[in-house]
């Protein structure tokens, strides 16, 4: 059975299609087979980012309404082979997800992929409730702000209620905290909460935490997720994300200022 | 979600209850009409539950159906602290038995407090009744304990009974108890206690940053909380007025 993990966040804009991009690809690069399904309706990016949006000719909607089949719709990533995309479509909205349908298609990827990545809209409404409904796993995706720490408690409570595990009272979804947009500077200067204090308040595992970089911008108008660009920071802080997915324990990087680069920067280096 | 076209949930109302000291229909009846006449437009189409644990025998139930219909509420069932066997009756005669949330009489305080409680749909209300809500009394509360966070935008509520969190409460999460509440973790969300007016009663945490505190109706906003936040406190009443105290 295939591992579902749904990439959420309650709050837009935190970086959720960028995560789910990058660890989505950072698994099949792993050699796992995984599926990436965008579940943000009528607001599709997750393609852009893929950099597969001239390739979307079904989407998601057309395989629940029986007007695509699955192998119709996936699209397959051109750098790596393990890895398929199900498109959203952006012509319809939320509503046109249902619980059932939704339910049969991820159990028939599920019979041939390792891992399933929903990519989750913003929010706690329908859209939002159908990506962690069958979820296994859960990456909740905040930025060290207020508001975001918050929104995040919200859906931990969603994920904790609302989803199939809780009603069925089996196990409850696996939580990971990924912080994301991290910048050691601003939390020295006490302008940013730091790890410790998202941590303190969300009390759930961390998974990653990954630094503000230019490479992400650059990655998402590229096409190319940031995790191949293995000379960024941000890069390597997914890739970091990916190892502790699959069991490894690995230390935390970039959470102190980096003296080094002070230094380097005065050399323009 | 997928089935969005209805949804089922459970609501608490406030009704009215007609409490019946007679099986008498007539006797009844001349109440009834003495009563609707001091106020007909009040008692048009008000839902109306029918109290029968006062009678000594039973009630002819189609009779006062047919009778409490006839004045203009909406019947909506029977409701009481009888013998299961009249409950089985009544629903046998295609009645609804409601079971009501508070139980105040002494008769029903022993052997059903477990059933009726949990099956609360309806409140008594005062409004067509001379009697009073009672005060609520020294109680020896029961504790209800939440293992885990509760998360913003969760609410716990433990309705006559103490609550004790392990774990903490998020920021935009609220805490409800008729009893005290205990949270062994962070308290930053609301919590009130003595919710029904239970002057005595008390919030402790181990970590005040609270948004909200009251007890008994008395309140705190956490601009309030200055003197001890961040450590951990216990809040309570001392003439009316909000206290809080370091815990260690």
């Amino acid at each position: 059975m295939a591992r579902i993990i749904v990439v959420t966040s309650g709050k837009g804009g935190v970086g959720k299609t960028t995560s789910s991009a990058a660890i989505g690809l950072g698994l099949a690069l792993k050699g796992h087979k995984v599926v990436l399904i965008d579940f943000d309706i009528g607001l599709r990016n997750l393609d852009l980012i893929m950099g597969c949006e001239r390739r979307v000719v079904y989407d998601f909607v057309n395989v629940i309404n029986g007007e695509a089949t699955l192998n119709q719709a996936l699209i397959k990533d051109k750098r790596v082979s393990s890895l398929s995309i199900l498109p959203a479509s952006q012509t319809r909205d939320k509503d046109a997800l249902n619980k059932e349908n939704v339910g049969k298609v991820l159990a028939e990827l599920g019979e041939s992929h390792d891992f399933i990545v929903c990519d989750s809209p913003a929010g706690i409404e329908a859209g939002a409730m159908m990506a962690l409904y069958y979820a296994d796993e859960a990456i909740v995706t905040t930025n060290p702000e207020v508001s975001s720490v918050r929104d995040s408690d919200r859906i931990l409570g969603m994920l904790a209620s609302r989803s199939r595990r809780a009603e069925l009272g089996l196990e409850p979804i696996k939580e990971h905290l990924l912080l994301t947009r991290y910048s050691p500077k601003r939390v020295k200067d006490g302008e940013m909460l730091s790890v410790e204090d998202v941590e303190d308040i969300l009390s759930i595992p961390l998974l990653g935490v990954i630094p503000e970089s230019q490479a992400v911008l650059k990655a998402s108008n590229a096409g190319e997720p940031v995790i191949l660009d293995t000379e960024s920071d941000a890069g390597k802080a997914y890739q970091d994300v990916i190892e502790r997915l699959l069991g490894e324990t690995v230390d935390f990087r970039f959470l102190q200022v980096d003296k080094k680069s002070i230094f380097s920067r005065l050399f323009g280096g | 979600m997928a089935d969005a076209s209805i949804e089922f949930k459970g609501s608490s109302f406030t009704l009215s209850v007609l409490h019946l000291r007679t099986s008498k229909i007539a006797d009844i009846r001349a109440d009834l009409i003495k009563k609707v006449a001091q106020a007909p437009d009040f008692f048009y189409l008000v839902p109306l539950v029918v109290n029968i644990e006062q009678l000594a025998c039973t009630v002819d139930y189609q009779a006062v159906k047919r009778l409490i219909e006839e004045f203009n509420f909406t019947f909506v069932g029977f409701t009481g602290s009888v013998e299961n066997e009249q409950r089985k009756l009544i629903r046998e005669l295609g009645f609804s038995f409601v079971n009501t949330a508070k139980i105040n009489t002494a008769k029903a305080s022993s052997a059903k407090v477990t059933t009726a409680q949990k099956d609360a749909i309806a409140q008594e209300s005062v409004a067509t009744q001379t009697k009073t809500k009672a005060t609520p009394q020294c109680h020896l509360y029961t504790d209800k304990v939440h293992r885990g966070q509760i998360r913003s935008g969760q609410q716990v509520y433990a309705k006559d009974q103490n609550l004790v969190v392990i774990g903490s409460v998020s920021a935009g999460a609220e805490v409800i108890a008729d009893g005290n509440i205990h949270v062994y973790g962070s308290l930053r969300g609301r919590a009130i206690a003595g919710a029904t007016g239970h002057h005595k009663a008390q919030i402790y945490c181990q970590n005040l940053e609270a948004e909200l505190v009251s007890i008994n109706g008395n309140y705190w906003l956490s601009e309030s909380m200055e003197q001890h936040w961040g450590v951990p406190v216990y809040i309570h009443l001392t003439d009316s007025e909000l206290t809080s105290s370091k815990l260690i």
